[in-house]
């Protein structure tokens, strides 16, 4: 498919556009900037941030995206605090898919900026850039009244992947906000570490039912997940099938062997996936008790669901062939 | 591929106020993987030429003054 701003012979060209007074006619040339792929088109795009038209802004914002490098992060710094919501929304899109850690430099001041959507803006650009120097402010940030913005700081910190960042990972696990506990949750699944596993665990019992979902799932692959293999299996009796469907999951992982009877329970469940997971943790586990439960299913009206116990059934057969050989 | 040679109400809908093919703008008719859409010789705004739509949707989203709207079927929701 050929470039629809062919006809601009260089930069030079588009820039001339620029200047025109059809707000319309500056937006297409900075649409041109933006696929040119040149580098050089970032000195012109950084030019257009005060324009007078919002939807040019925008498309600078959106523009500015496509140069990953510092030039661009301090161009769209100035953009996320923008007072028209779809420039700061479009800067903050923007800077989310920068991934040189240089970015960062422009970026940080604005992680205590007086509105909440540029701090949240900035933690989550400065998510991916993985710089050591982000940890501080993101643990101050854990602090910050808006949730949104405690959000984005755990990102910051999950990504980093730092041990010492454990303690406030885990005190953000009883964070008042269910959105942030869920981070938090989820942030601390990085570490294979015994007391990420335990915040994990306490998480279980965690009031939002999106919570206790997230630690059924992330303790299935933490290397210390086997500590909570009792809490997974009381899990299998939690109000929300979404929580049940992880834990059972995660025992399956585990090869937790005393869970088959409980996940064999939920077997013949009315919601297809159940049964589908039970019969593939059934399978991963392999143990022979779990053969009466995997027979219940063999004709089950969902084909994934016998699909599932078949294999779990060959699994079983080949664990006891080892076994004997 | 079928001319949609008359009036017809079609997937793809252009807002002609918003549209700013008449100044060069192509995005929509780039983005479309079935090539359906065009910039009218007569308007200079972009339209649903074929009526062939998978309503894939980048044509709505890249546009970048929000002018295309595709009505997808009710029994695709």
């Amino acid at each position: 498919m050929s470039s629809p701003f062919e006809s601009y012979d260089d930069l030079e060209d588009a820039d001339e556009r620029l200047q025109a007074a059809d707000p319309g006619e500056r937006r297409v040339a900075i649409i041109a900037l933006g696929q040119s792929g040149d580098p050089a088109a970032v000195g012109y795009l950084k030019n257009m941030v005060s324009d007078p038209d919002a939807g040019v802004r925008q498309q600078v914002a959106m523009a500015l995206g496509e140069f990953d490098g510092p030039e661009s992060a301090a161009a769209l710094a100035q953009l996320l605090v923008d007072p028209e919501p779809i420039v700061a929304s479009a800067a903050a899109d923007s800077m989310a898919e920068f991934k040189d850690p240089a970015c960062a430099d422009a970026i940080l001041p604005l992680v205590t900026h007086g509105h909440a959507f540029v701090r949240m803006g900035a933690l989550r650009a400065l998510k991916e850039l993985r710089r050591k120097d982000t940890l501080k402010p993101a643990l101050e940030a854990l602090q910050d009244a808006d949730a949104a913005v405690r959000v984005q700081a755990i990102g910051v910190i999950g990504f980093l992947k730092l041990e010492e960042s454990i303690p406030a990972l885990t005190a953000s696990t009883a964070d008042p906000d269910a959105h942030v506990r869920r981070a938090a949750v989820s942030a601390l699944a990085f570490s294979q570490m015994k007391p990420a596993a335990d915040s994990i665990t306490r998480a279980l019992k965690d009031e939002d039912w999106m919570v206790r979902e997230m630690a059924a799932e992330t303790l299935g692959s933490n290397a210390n997940g086997l500590v909570a293999a009792d809490q997974l299996i009381a899990a299998l009796s939690d109000a929300f099938w979404q929580v049940r469907l992880k834990a059972i999951r995660s025992l399956g992982k585990m090869k937790v062997d005393r869970a088959v009877r409980p996940i064999g329970g939920c077997i013949t469940h009315e919601q297809a996936n159940l049964r589908k997971e039970s019969a593939a943790a059934l399978g991963e586990i392999a143990d022979s008790a779990a053969e009466p439960f995997l027979a219940l299913v063999a004709n089950d009206s969902d084909p994934e669901v016998r699909k599932n116990a078949r294999w779990a059934l060959q699994q079983i057969t080949a664990r006891k062939a080892k076994i004997s050989s | 591929m079928p001319l949609a040679s008359y009036q017809t109400s079609v997937p793809v809908v252009v807002d002609d106020v918003k549209c700013i093919a008449d100044k060069g703008c192509t995005v929509c008719v780039d983005v479309c993987p079935l090539d359906v859409l065009r910039i009218s010789d007569m308007t200079g705004k972009a339209y649903m030429a074929y009526d062939e739509c998978w309503y894939c949707m980048p044509c709505e989203a890249d546009c970048p003054t929000g002018a295309v709207t595709v009505n997808i079927p009710y029994l695709l929701k």
